[in-house]
């Protein structure tokens, strides 16, 4: 029977730095690709509305301001989202993009929420969604 | 003179809500009485509301650490009733992140074997080391939990080849803190005087109460869906079945950190021989009429799923039968004749994932305690609004079709 | 002025006030050990390098709502953390810093005095059980009846151990012993397997790792400090630390001759030995997990009390020797 026998990794542990990291006084880098927040690319956006249909929590809203000048508002409520990015995969025009921010605390969940409001653009989509 | 204990709802011992209630006498466990349902969230009924591509998402956050399994088990189930065969690749790209998910939550569980036992030391270097695994997920996938990797025909990313590299430098540093872990977990004496001995589940009795996992291979017990009905690419992997044959905790602990370095040589293999090709292929938005089951080999054990389709492009059934759900019933058993200071040690033992497991209600009868199971149907066929009693809302006879009146627990 | 010295004494060093602030110290000492151990910080920013952490805990648990339970005895369970404090505080009194006598009998220096610390601190573990008893609660009482059945294993090595180095001096009085040993440093070294058997012998009476089974946090929720909250919480950690000065202090008096020189050079020499214990004691803490509680009883009658046996043993075989 062995007497504690991590004892010497134990005193190793006394020299070495620490493993923590002091946030938020130092922070770590996220790795490109890092699912973050989703934006829009308003001049790309042809509201064919496959993200509003394909986001599992109901995130993206558009509705139409003016019918006649083709004016739309898409709200991202920025609290309701997953980040799971499957707008951005749904988007035939690469209008939905996604960023690295993930530090989104505020004291009130409307804050949160972003409004874009735009004129319809008349990008050719790339591929043709089902 | 025996008398009840209770184990939660609330325990510093569980991490979420479960109701064990002990029978005690001294210090030992006579009878033990498992109550589900507090982290019931309607899951099941949600995912007949959401379209396939949103259940996707919805399945991953069953759970935290098992999330790759649930979404992963749903996406089979849903190509096979597509009739879509996966590309290659991606097949291998979903594996890959199924055996890193393995190991980050082996490394996990060590850690909270280690803090059930009071063995902090050992729990916060096994969390150390388990920031590589999640790290390199985060490179893969873009998150750390929640890795979202799964689609209908493939797999959302690709990985490149200085991602694999990173991976393989990784794998060698978990490789030597893996042996390092063994050899404390079996030689530290009082860490193995909590486990060794404790919590035993003889071979037959873990094949009549259909123990999975884990649980079942520390008795001894072979069995394991990768191999027994082989899914993704787990035909063509070589790999061996993990057992151990002394049927208590130690058991569980060796058997998770052989399947440790089973993941290992999976995923240099995986890595070495990744076929070239589309990462997806294109699949349909409805879905034709069909009912599926689908498994997978969790790192708990087996889950299972119930899918049926009826033409449109949302399910019309969807059941979840996660594996710590089947080990509830080995639990009572191996509680028995155990000490009130083990209880800890053999419930996380089983790897409890209590919130992927909450899938029944039951209505108890607060004045006799007998409980009844009443079918969906007849729930939707009761009037909402009840006689308010001292007790909550009584709902009238004849709404049910029950002979007694029930009453919803709290 | 005759009278002031002992009122110093009493109320500012070595009484409440320097027993206050060195044992938070020295539970910041021992948290960021354990903390360095395990690859962590530790506190970190309370005060310079988290120094002022343990007196923030305090503070804030003063303030806290205190709640008694419906059915406990009121009486009782307020009273029972102001008692365990003033015991371990009056423990504290006999250790030989500062204005001790070796000669004449004082009121915190006669022959005896080791036996009635050893008391004392037995006396604390009475008054946990007797609060786990008061709370009415399972878990409490759980932890009550752990708390005495740990007692029937850890003390007699314990006593057994401090009381080989008082046979060796040829005295029950701490000053005397302490002043033995300075004069003969080398009879130091046939009293180390006491040494080690009375430091795990502390390390259960403090009730930590390996040994904290009676308030197993993943166990019994609390144990014995379940149903404690605000205040009495408050005194409960104050006095585990305290506990933990005098257990150390004791030791260092028996094993490592004393604190010698004085008021400046006696409270260094004080500081430098009760760290070295504790250093010790987080090592021992961070190094081992918890035992069940017959498992311990199990370890103390089969390798601790033949231990301090054999002890005993060489000590009479010594003084046999040196006459």
């Amino acid at each position: 029977m062995k007497i504690v026998p991590f004892l010497p990794e134990l005193f190793r542990h006394l020299f070495k730095k620490s493993a923590t990291v002091k946030y938020p006084f130092e922070k770590l880098q996220v790795p490109p690709g890092f699912r973050g927040t989703p934006y829009l690319l308003t001049d790309k956006c042809i509201v064919c509305r496959a993200c509003e249909r394909d986001c599992p929590a109901e995130a993206i809203e558009i509705t139409s301001v003016a019918e006649a000048e083709k004016k739309f508002k898409m709200i991202i409520h920025n609290d309701r989202c997953v980040h799971c990015a499957q707008c951005v995969e749904s988007c035939p025009t690469d209008a939905m993009q996604i960023n690295s921010e993930f530090e989104l605390a505020a004291f009130n969940r409307h804050r949160l929420k972003v409004e874009y409001i735009y004129t319809k653009a008349t990008v050719k989509p790339k591929t043709t969604e089902a | 003179m025996p008398f009840n204990v209770p184990i939660g709802p609330q325990h510093p011992a569980l991490k979420e809500p479960i109701s064990l209630r002990m029978t005690l006498e001294g210090e030992v466990i006579k009878d033990a009485d498992i109550r589900l349902g507090y982290n019931h969230r309607g899951i099941e009924k949600l995912a007949e509301q959401k379209t396939y591509i949103q259940n996707l998402y919805l399945t991953e956050r069953i759970c935290g650490i098992c999330s790759h399994s649930h979404t992963t088990c749903f996406t089979q189930g849903v190509e096979k009733l597509m009739e879509l065969e996966p590309s290659k690749r991606g097949l291998y790209i979903r594996t890959l992140v199924a055996e890193l998910e393995r190991v980050h939550s082996h490394l996990l569980w060590l850690g909270l074997a280690g803090h059930e036992a009071g063995f902090d030391t050992f729990f916060m270097y096994t969390w150390r080391d388990r920031e590589v695994v999640m790290d390199i997920l985060e490179i893969i996938s873009g998150n750390r939990v929640h890795y979202s990797i799964n689609t209908f025909g493939g797999s959302r990313r690709d990985i490149d080849d200085l991602q694999k590299q990173k991976i393989l430098g990784s794998l060698e540093f978990l490789k030597t803190r893996t042996q390092y872990y063994l050899n404390i977990g079996t030689t530290e004496p009082s860490f193995l005087a909590r486990i060794a001995g404790v919590g035993k589940l003889p071979k037959e009795t873990a094949i009549a109460l259909c123990a999975v996992g884990p649980t079942a291979r520390a008795s001894g017990v072979p069995r394991d869906v990768r191999r027994d009905d082989p899914y993704a690419v787990y035909a063509e992997l070589p790999f061996e079945v993990c057992t151990a044959d002394s049927c208590d905790v130690l058991g569980r602990v060796v058997v998770r950190v052989k399947e440790l370095f089973e993941s290992y040589k999976m995923i240099e293999y995986l890595l070495k021989n990744l076929p070239p090709g589309e990462i997806k292929v294109r699949a349909p938005r409805r879905v034709k009429e069909g009912e599926v089951v689908s498994r997978y080999e969790a790192p708990r054990g087996e889950n299972l799923y119930y899918i049926k389709s009826n033409g449109t492009d949302k399910p019309e059934r969807l059941k979840v039968r996660a594996p710590t759900l089947a080990n509830y019933a080995a639990t009572i058993e191996m509680l028995k004749n155990g000490f009130v200071a083990d209880i800890p040690l053999i419930f996380a033992a089983i790897d409890p994932c209590i919130c992927c497991a909450e899938r029944m209600v039951e209505l108890v009868d607060y004045r006799t305690g007998e409980s009844k199971t009443v079918l969906m149907s007849s729930l939707s066929n009761r009037p909402f609004s009840g006689r308010e009693t001292r007790f909550g809302k009584q709902f009238s006879s004849q709404a049910l079709s029950l002979k007694k009146e029930v009453a919803w627990p709290f | 002025m005759a009278v002031l010295k002992p009122i110093l004494y009493l109320l500012v060093y070595p009484g409440l006030l320097f027993l206050f602030i060195y044992s938070t110290f020295c539970e910041w000492f021992d948290r960021k050990v354990y903390a360095r151990l395990q690859n962590r910080i530790g506190p970190l920013h309370t005060g310079r390098s988290g120094i002022l952490q343990p007196i923030a805990d305090f503070i804030k648990l003063m303030a806290k709502e205190d709640i008694v339970p419906e059915k406990a005895d009121k009486v009782m369970f307020s009273a029972l953390p102001v008692f365990a404090l003033a015991i371990v505080s009056t423990a504290a009194l006999y250790l030989p810093l500062w204005h001790y006598s070796s000669d004449t009998i004082t009121f915190n220096s006669f022959p005896g005095d080791l036996i009635v610390v050893v008391y004392l601190l037995s006396l604390i573990t009475l008054i946990l059980f007797l609060a786990g008893w008061h709370s009415t609660n399972l878990f409490s009482m759980i932890g009550g009846v752990r708390v005495l059945t740990m007692l029937f294993g850890y003390e007699i090595p314990f006593l057994l151990a401090l009381l080989s180095p008082a046979i060796l001096a040829n005295s029950w009085r701490l000053a005397q012993i302490a002043q033995f040993y300075q004069k003969h440093p080398l009879l130091l070294l046939p009293n180390i397997i006491g040494f080690f058997v009375a430091l795990i012998s502390l390390q259960a009476k403090l009730e930590r790792v390996p040994f904290d089974i009676p308030h197993a946090e993943t166990e019994i929720v609390g144990g014995t400090f379940t149903e404690y909250s605000g205040k009495k919480l408050a005194f409960f950690r104050l006095l585990s630390d305290i506990e933990m000065v005098v257990g150390a202090g004791l030791i260092a008096v028996v094993f490592m001759a004393g604190f010698p020189g004085g008021l400046i050079l006696g409270l260094i020499n004080f500081i430098i030995k009760t760290l070295i214990i504790i250093f010790l004691l987080t090592a021992i803490r961070a190094a081992c997990a918890r035992i069940r509680i017959d498992q311990m009883v199990n370890f103390s009658w089969r390798y601790l009390a033949p231990l301090s046996v054999l002890q005993l043993l060489i000590v009479i075989f010594l003084k046999g020797i040196l006459r």
